[in-house]
Parts: structure tokens; sequence; C-alpha cells
């Protein structure tokens, strides 16, 4: 709990410094303040969790992990923020306590033991979103991409809405212990109100989480926000809104398996292929991402369809390891498009004669994100696969596979371009904080595909 | 009050389901059918308000007020959304002049 | 009990009313006359506190906001062009199906008690603060957070930047 006071205070100081004028102190302090809240969870950790505040929220281990991943994350974002936003506009400081706003949102949303919690962690988490997105108030994709960013949330909200308020005629409480409870205890009396709030759930988190047949924002929303806010959307929101989705889901649901693993089970072969599909046919890189993000988030739904106790960790993994290569993808992208004004494959053409450990950084993070061995891509898909596999869904790993195959396809473009096509170019300086961030963000990919036990433990 | 109170004695609860049911439609058609930004926010309104009915009733009927409390949070929701949607109205309008979500349809491929 | 399948008819036909005319202006208003009507039902409920709320919070100030921008943009005339009728119909089916699916789900309930009021005092103010500063502490802490967010954004968006020399 104290964590999550942190952030929160953390972002109104950020708003006083913008107020004060101290421009120069709101890197620093954001990143301290951030550094405090995971020592605060670290403190937190192996300590029995109890639900707190009359069963609102329950910093299990779970909750603990994935906050801290958010965290972390958006440490990564925020040193990656270094003069990004300082060009585009004087309120910077405003920028910073929304982001914080939005974290702060996120781990509230992995961290709910409450029906109202879930609801307004995913509010406070997409209101900050709508507005990052549109903060390139003269640039006219930035504004479609906030008005359809806020339109479709504010539409999904409608259907989260609908479906907590059935779940609640059906069970008689928002707590998810009560309804758990109700679950367990009634086997056979179970509402049909029940089976229709889940699929209203299923719809709405699906909007968020930008999965098919729910997706059709997500390009549009990733390609027209700034690319920072773009990295933060796809990497901490849909890192919070998988685990969100995931803990409702074990807590509440798993006794009515039948119904919904089948349901779940279309959508992600949907998304899969959707995803990879339309990705093939990209010409630009940021596109090419963002449809990317729609087939990761098919790969995070296998978690889901084969739920048991090993899904937490494998979402954990595999959460982590996508995060890191867009992290780097979309980062290196910045620069590139600062350099060249280009979002092409063909901006990349001849990077590694002129910037070798840039390229290095961007091979490592696509080779993860197609999920070759010895990088935590390949151990992610590795765990999302054998666990369907052990549930015996054969037929969608073999659908899997093939996706990952396509996958590979246009990652390899990338790579293709910077190391096999030759273009005399400047070399693209690297600021400081960019290569912490690359250096980090490759190494820990590398680190955690040859051990992966490091984090595989944890929940 | 007496007879309000009688009033709603012997009103089906399903009735009320199925009444919220389709407001809750119209709302979701309203989204789907309507060019106008700010009609589509009303209809989102439609979908808000159908949903705090439906609390309202399932709280009466479990004789449970957490269900009315949560209306509230719903409450608050809905002024947080209104008041950034019409500020993203605005400033897409001192852009592009419409209102219309057809006119923003650069972002394509 | 006619009361409730008066009203229930009359919110149906106001918020169709709203979705389906042309003038936003029309659609606002028909769109208070909606929320009135939900009033009225939360009357019937016996929930007065929410009525009010209800009442002052979307009749008085979410469609005030609604009305303001649509006279600041100017957009008070049916200048919309319509979307093809193909849509219309998508949409609509859309919709239809959605209701047909809730609606069948819901016929499987067996519970069709009428709605009784167990606790008459249950939508009181007294009561409903009682539940709120007690077991829903948190989120209504919480929610303070949505609005500052919502206020800092709006301001920043909403606001005209002034011209760089």
């Amino acid at each position: 709990m104290s964590a999550i006071i942190t952030l929160s205070l953390l972002a109104i100081l950020v708003l006083y410094l913008g107020l004060f004028k101290a421009r120069r102190a709101l890197l620093p302090v954001s990143l301290l303040g951030l550094v405090a809240t995971v020592v605060l969870y670290g403190v937190q950790w192996g300590k029995t969790a109890e639900p707190l505040y009359s069963g609102m929220v329950l910093f299990d281990h779970f909750a603990v992990v994935f906050s801290v991943v958010c965290v972390i994350l958006t440490i990564l974002v925020l040193l990656l923020s270094k003069d990004y936003f300082d060009k585009s506009s004087p309120h910077v400081a405003e920028y910073y306590a929304l982001l914080l706003f939005s974290l702060t949102g996120a781990v509230l949303v992995v961290s709910f033991h409450n029906l109202a919690m879930l609801f307004i962690g995913i509010e406070i988490m997409s209101v900050a979103l709508y507005i990052l997105a549109g903060i390139r108030k003269k640039d006219f994709a930035s504004n479609e991409a906030a008005l359809k960013y806020f339109l479709m949330g504010a539409y999904s909200t409608g259907f989260l809405l609908f479906g907590i308020a059935l779940l609640y005629g059906a069970s008689g409480s928002f707590d998810l212990a009560a309804i758990k409870e109700y679950v367990v205890s009634n086997p056979q009396g179970i509402s049909p109100l029940f089976y229709a709030g889940i699929l209203l759930l299923i719809v709405s988190l699906a909007f968020k989480l930008g999965a098919a047949p729910f997706h059709f924002w997500t390009p549009d929303v990733y390609d027209g926000s700034p690319i920072l806010i773009t990295i933060f959307m796809a990497t901490v929101v849909k890192t919070a809104a998988i685990a969100g989705f995931l803990r409702l889901f074990y807590f509440c649901f798993i006794p009515l398996q039948d119904f919904w693993v089948p349901v779940l089970l279309v959508m992600t072969i949907i998304t899969l292929f959707v995803g990879n599909l339309t990705a093939i046919v990209q010409q630009s890189v940021k596109r090419m991402l963002a449809y990317s993000s729609i087939s990761h988030a098919g790969y995070l739904l296998f978690a889901i369809v084969a739920i048991g106790a090993t899904s937490a960790n494998s979402v954990l993994f595999y959460v982590t390891a996508y995060s890191l290569s867009t992290i780097i993808g979309f980062g290196s992208l910045i620069l590139v498009k600062r350099a060249t004004g280009s979002e092409h494959f063909e901006a990349f053409n001849g990077l590694a004669k002129k910037n070798p450990y840039l390229s290095l950084a961007i091979a490592i993070a696509m080779l993860s994100l197609a999920g070759i061995p010895l990088t935590a891509g390949f151990v992610g898909k590795f765990m999302m696969f054998s666990g369907v596999l052990a549930d015996y869904q054969v037929l969608l790993v073999v659908l899997a596979v093939i996706n990952a195959a396509m996958g590979i396809f246009y990652y390899f473009r990338v790579i293709v371009a910077m190391y096999f096509k030759p273009l005399d170019r400047d070399a693209i300086v690297v600021s400081g904080p960019y290569r912490v961030v690359f250096f980090l963000a490759a190494l820990i990919t590398l680190l955690l595909g040859v051990y992966p036990a490091w984090l595989t433990g944890l929940i | 009050m007496e007879t309000i109170v009688q009033n709603i004695q012997g009103v089906p609860l399903n009735h009320y389901i199925l009444f919220c049911s389709i407001i809750f439609t119209i709302g979701v058609m309203g989204v789907l059918i309507r060019r106008n930004v700010i009609i589509i926010m009303m209809s989102v309104e439609l979908m808000l308000n159908s949903v705090n009915l439906l609390l309202t009733a399932f709280s009466v009927h479990h004789g449970d007020a957490a269900g009315q409390v949560f209306v509230f949070f719903i409450m608050a929701l809905a002024a947080a959304e209104v008041a950034v949607g019409l500020a993203i109205i605005v400033m897409v309008y001192r852009n592009t002049r419409s209102v219309d979500i057809n006119a923003l349809n650069r972002l394509r491929g | 009990m006619s009361v409730f399948y008066f009203v229930a008819f009359l919110s149906i036909f106001f918020a169709l009313m709203t979705i389906f005319t042309k003038n936003p202006v029309h659609s606002v208003l028909y769109l208070v006359i909606t929320f009135f009507t939900f009033t009225v039902h939360y009357i019937l409920l016996n929930a007065q506190f929410l009525a009010v709320v209800n009442f002052i919070v979307y009749m008085g100030a979410i469609m005030v906001l609604f009305l303001f921008v649509l006279m600041l943009l100017n957009l008070n005339k049916d200048t919309e062009p319509l979307k093809s009728n193909l849509v219309k119909f998508m949409g609509v089916i859309a919709g239809m199906c959605l209701l047909v699916t809730l609606a069948a789900s819901f016929r499987l309930l067996q519970i069709s008690d009428p709605v009784v009021l167990k606790n008459p005092d249950i939508g009181l103010v007294s009561n409903l603060g009682k539940v709120l500063f007690s077991d829903f502490l948190l989120p209504f802490e919480i929610s303070s957070i949505l609005l500052l967010t919502a206020m800092v954004g709006a301001v920043l968006l909403a606001k005209n930047d002034p011209k760089k020399v």
C-alpha cells in the first residue's frame, strides 16, 4: 500500500515541480520516486499477504512481482524521455505526472481484490493515456489517436461495467473472495447472469489488451501517438491488462473453465493470425511493431486458455521478454526517425556499419520477439506452448508455431535491412540514457534466455 | 413513501434486467451507427446509465448497499470521462473543423 | 407496478430518439429527458440519494457540458452526413444480436421473483454514507486520482498554447 501512496504523491510532487519551473529536477525526482517504490515493494516481499481495506487490494506475490515489472518498465520509458518531450511543448511536468498517474492505475489493476478496484484502476490507467496520446496538439495523427483511443476506451468501459453489474447481480458481491465462494458453492445453480457477465468481461478486457476481434483501434492508436507514449502503451498497459485478466480469471472463474475456454481459444487463434498476417505486409516499422503487438497479445492469451498454477509464471516471463524487446524496438525507432525522418524499413538500411552496438541491440530485440533460442523470447514462447500442450490442445500449438514462423519473417526484415543493405549514411548519435536503456534491456534479454530460472521461481 | 414502495412490489427482477439490456443495446447501436463524435459520447453515457440502474435494481433485490455505492464511482468516472472527451473533441475540432469520425481516417494500412 | 412499465416505455422511446435524431441539440435534449426518466426509476426503487445525485450530476452538470461544447463549436445544425444505409443496417443488426443474446441468456433465469424492498432504508444517505466510508473507503480515496488526472488532462488539452515567437 505504501507503494501506491508513494506513486500518487510522487505524481503530485512532479506537478508542483512543474509549477515552480524546476524542469531539470523533473526526471531525477521521478526516477528516485520510482526506485523508492521498487524498494518499498521489495520490503513487502515474503510477508504473508492479507486483503487490505475491507478486501479492496491484496499484495500477494503475483501483485508485487507484476507491480515491480510495471514500475521498472516505466523507469526505462522515463529514461528514454530525456529531451524527448522538451521539444514538443512547455508542459513537460504534466506529462510526467500523467505517466505516473497511469502507472498508479496499472499497479491497482494488478493488485485488485475487489471489482471496484479493478474498474477504478483500469480507468485511471486509460484516462491518463487518452490525454497522453494526444499531447502533440497540432499533429493530426496524434489527435486521431487520442480520439480513437478515447472512444474505444469509453465503449469498452461500458461493457466492463455491464459485466461487473451482472456478476454482482448473480453473486451479490464485488469481492473476489465472495464471488469465488459463490462459484464454488453452487456448482449446478450458477445463474445465467453470471455467464453473460463473464462474456462481457472478456470482451472489455480483450479491448484493453488489444486482442482480436477487438483490436482494430490498436494499430492506428499505436501509430498515431508519440512513440514514447506508444512504448508505454505497448509495455506497461499491456502488462497490467493481461495481469488483471489473469488475476480475475484465476481467482474466480476456474471452475467454469468449460464455458469460457472455447471462447478464448477462438479469440486467441484469430488474434494470432490477424496480427501476423497484417504485420507481414506493413512498410512502416512502427505499424509492423503495432501489429506484432497484437499477435503477442494472442500468445499472452495462451496462458489464460491453459489456466493453471503455472500461468502466472509464463505470463510474467513472456511479458517481461516482450516488453524489454519492445522498448528497444520503439526506442531505436525514435533515434532512427530523428535522424532520417522516416519510419520505414529502408530507414534502417546500413545501420550496422555506422552504429554496430545499436544494431546489435536491435538485432537481439528482434530475435527475442521472433522467439529464437538463447533469448528471453524463446523461453517465454516455450513456457506458453508447453502450458497449452499439457492441456492437450495440440492444434493450438501447431497453429501458434506456424504463426511464430510468420513472425520470424517480418522481424528479420529489420535485421536484413540493418546488416545486408549497404547504404552510405551518417552515424546516429545515441545519447547516454538511451545507451543505458538499450544495454540493460539487451543484457536482461540474453541473461533470461540463458538462465530462465531467475524469473520463473518468483510467483 | 408507502405508496411508492408499494408500487415497486411486483415488478419481476427479470423485467429490470431486460429493460437495462435494451437501453444498453440502444447505446451500443448509437455508437455503431452515428458519425458525430458528440452523439457517440452521448450513447456511451446511455450505456453507463443503464448499468447504473441495473446495479441499483440488484442492490435493492439483494438488500445490499454496495451496488448503490458502486454507482457513485461510475458517476465519478462518467464526469471525468466527459471532461477529457470533450477536451479531446475541442482539440480535434481546432485542427480539423469537424467532429465527424470519418474525417479522421488518415491512418490506414 | 404499471408506473414502472410506463416509465420504462418512456425511457426506451426517448433513448431511441436520442440516437436517431439528426440535430445534435435535439439529441442532447432527448438524452436529458431519458435521464429524467431514470431519476423516476431511482425513486421507484427507493434509492432517493441516487435519484438526487443523478438529477444533479447527469441532468445538470454533464448535459450542460455537452450543450456547451455543441454551442461552442457551433454544431447545432444537422449537417452530419449520415452513414451509408449499409453501415446503419449492420449497426442495428449487431445491436439486435447483442440484445437477443443477452435476453436469451436471461430467459433461462428461473428467479423471477419480484423486486422486494427487503430493507427500505438502503438508499438513504446515512446508510450509503456508512458503507461508502467504511467498506469502500479506498476506492473513494483513489477515485480522487482519477478526477485529478481528468482535470489536469482537460486543461492540458483544451488550453490554447501561446504562439511561439
